[in-house]
């Protein structure tokens, strides 16, 4: 899996491709909860387009993320999210609480910093 | 996971739930029973359920191990759609199949995971 991030003004776009497991979701944690929590990032959008596959580790990543962002009044936002991320998603009953975009256009246009 | 239960004649989604189902069920034994240690034993056992005798098709599936015996709350379901990061494994493979249940055998954990072809 990679990650990497892209800083527009308040926000902060994280790119990420692979799998979100077992193995490698402490790693998106970490980056999600270094944006939001140390720098203090306003928005912070998550690019989902390149993950085929996600777990429900992964899916407690960005549950950590979305009570980060809670807790310091930010923005946590999700998109392109492909249809096995979303049915996980679903499954974990939780996919109401995120907000969610179709692309990054979108993201950026209606998820204002 | 997703070849076998596609011959056994599932469609793309249960594949994807079936697949999600048994990598939790891995990810628990791992984490749970062997306490987060690698290398130790997993045997997996698929059964094709033909549908005789009035019986439904589908496929059941159990996984075996010898690590310690998980601990009762472990196994409880997770309230729906509380925004907790933890115990959503379990809640998944619940969902994605159609029974999953547990057993102490000796000193043998077995989960016996069934799904029916709708």
């Amino acid at each position: 899996m990679q990650i990497s991030a892209r800083y527009l003004e308040n926000t902060t776009i994280l790119d990420v491709i692979g799998d979100i497991d077992l193995a490698n979701s402490p790693a998106v944690r970490k980056v999600l909860l270094a944006e939001l929590r140390e720098k203090k990032i306003p928005r912070v959008i998550m690019n989902l387009q390149g993950v085929k596959y996600i777990d429900s580790s992964g899916i407690a990543s960005l549950v950590e993320g979305l009570k980060a962002s809670r807790d310091v009044q930010a923005r946590f936002i999700l998109f392109g999210l492909s249809k096995s991320a979303r049915e996980v998603l679903q499954l974990s009953r939780l996919i109401k609480l995120f907000e969610i975009y179709e692309n990054e256009e979108q993201a950026l246009s209606n998820g204002s910093a | 996971m997703s070849p076998i239960a596609s011959a056994v004649g599932f469609g793309e989604e249960d594949c994807r739930a079936i697949t999600l189902a048994v990598d939790e069920a891995i990810t628990n034994i791992i984490r749970h029973a062997y306490g987060g240690k690698l290398g130790r034993a997993i045997e997996i056992q698929f059964n094709q359920l033909n549908g005789t005798n009035g019986a439904k098709p589908g496929l059941e599936i159990v996984l075996l191990d010898h690590g310690t015996k998980p601990k009762a709350e472990a196994l409880k379901s997770l309230p729906p759609g509380e925004l907790r990061s933890g115990g959503l494994g379990l809640h998944f493979m619940r969902q994605s199949m159609d029974t999953v249940v547990h057993k102490r055998v000796g000193s043998t954990n077995r989960l016996c995971m069934v799904k029916f072809i709708r």
